[in-house]
């Protein structure tokens, strides 16, 4: 079988399982094309890693992509993606950082606090 | 808000059909409850109209209406021995566009046509040819500074 290169990416709640095997730039979300999966601004986010090494068409994708919102699964699919990118090429870890692409996101959703509706909001406040 | 330092600026990513980072400005701002591709998709479609109506390129439309309703000079309220004076003082770049901006879809919001899309093109259009409310309430701005151009040098 021919070599796959595999790599986890996650942002905010959203875990990618990213596949890379040589191909000619087919890219596949849950099993659907990432035109019909993602939106144009979005898809666009997700595949930052491989349009800035210029290999949109020598890799084929597969990946899975779980939990959180459309943002968040762009973004983790794009952390998985760099970190595959990595994996395949030791050489493409400069040009990916540079890009910031390999550094796990750490903003996450703020608690909500109890005695106040969320996690800054809160309640009305009335003197008497 | 904490008084101690000022919010650290943000990038946003320039849209993907023009790369213009004014454009995802614009569509952030058009956005309400948080669904972005809504006022995506409305955006997009109110430049295509654009371009159908008046054959120029919709991003060119729009750059020359946010151009065309930038205001240079508004007036500020301020307080000098128990009167209120409006002064006019010179606005800053930043807030000129955010201001811009805020016009435009302020007032293609109030405009009768039956989609935001719609609405939103024609007041592109007329703001793109100094017409239009947009382009009034500009006009209103700088007459109220140049009205109080007596108090221009309270500034502070």
């Amino acid at each position: 079988m021919e070599e796959r290169y595999y790599a986890t990416g996650r942002r905010k709640t959203a875990v990618a399982r990213v596949w890379l095997t040589q191909g000619s730039g087919k890219v596949r979300v849950n099993d659907r094309a990432v035109d019909e999966y993602f939106g144009e601004a979005v898809r666009e986010q997700a595949l930052r890693p491989l349009v800035t090494l210029g290999l949109q068409n020598d890799f084929d994708v597969w990946c899975t992509v779980k939990g959180g919102g459309i943002s968040g699964q762009a973004g983790a699919l794009r952390h998985g993606l760099a970190r595959a990118l990595v994996v395949a090429n030791e050489e493409y870890r400069s040009p990916m950082r540079r890009g910031g692409y390999l550094t796990r996101d750490s903003r996450m959703v703020e608690r909500k606090k109890y005695g106040q509706p969320g996690a800054r909001k809160r309640f009305q406040f009335s003197k008497r | 808000m904490s008084r101690r330092r000022s919010p650290e600026k943000r990038d946003l990513a320039p849209d993907p059909r023009y790369g213009d980072v004014m454009v995802t400005k614009f569509i952030n701002y058009c956005m309400s409850d948080g669904k972005r591709s809504v006022s995506e998709s409305a955006f997009y479609r109110a430049l295509e109209t654009v371009k159908d109506k008046s054959g120029q390129e919709g991003i060119e439309v729009f750059r020359a209406a946010l151009n065309n309703v930038k205001p240079s000079v508004e007036v500020k309220s301020r307080r000098i021995g128990g009167a209120t004076y409006q002064v006019p003082v010179e606005i800053r770049a930043e807030r000129r566009t955010q201001l811009a901006m805020r016009w435009l879809i302020a007032f293609a919001r109030t405009r009768p046509e039956q989609t935001f899309a719609d609405r939103l093109a024609n007041e592109l259009l007329m703001a793109s040819k100094n017409e239009g409310p947009s382009i009034k309430k500009r006009e209103d701005t700088h007459r109220m500074a140049e009205a109080n151009r007596a108090f221009a040098h309270c500034r502070w």
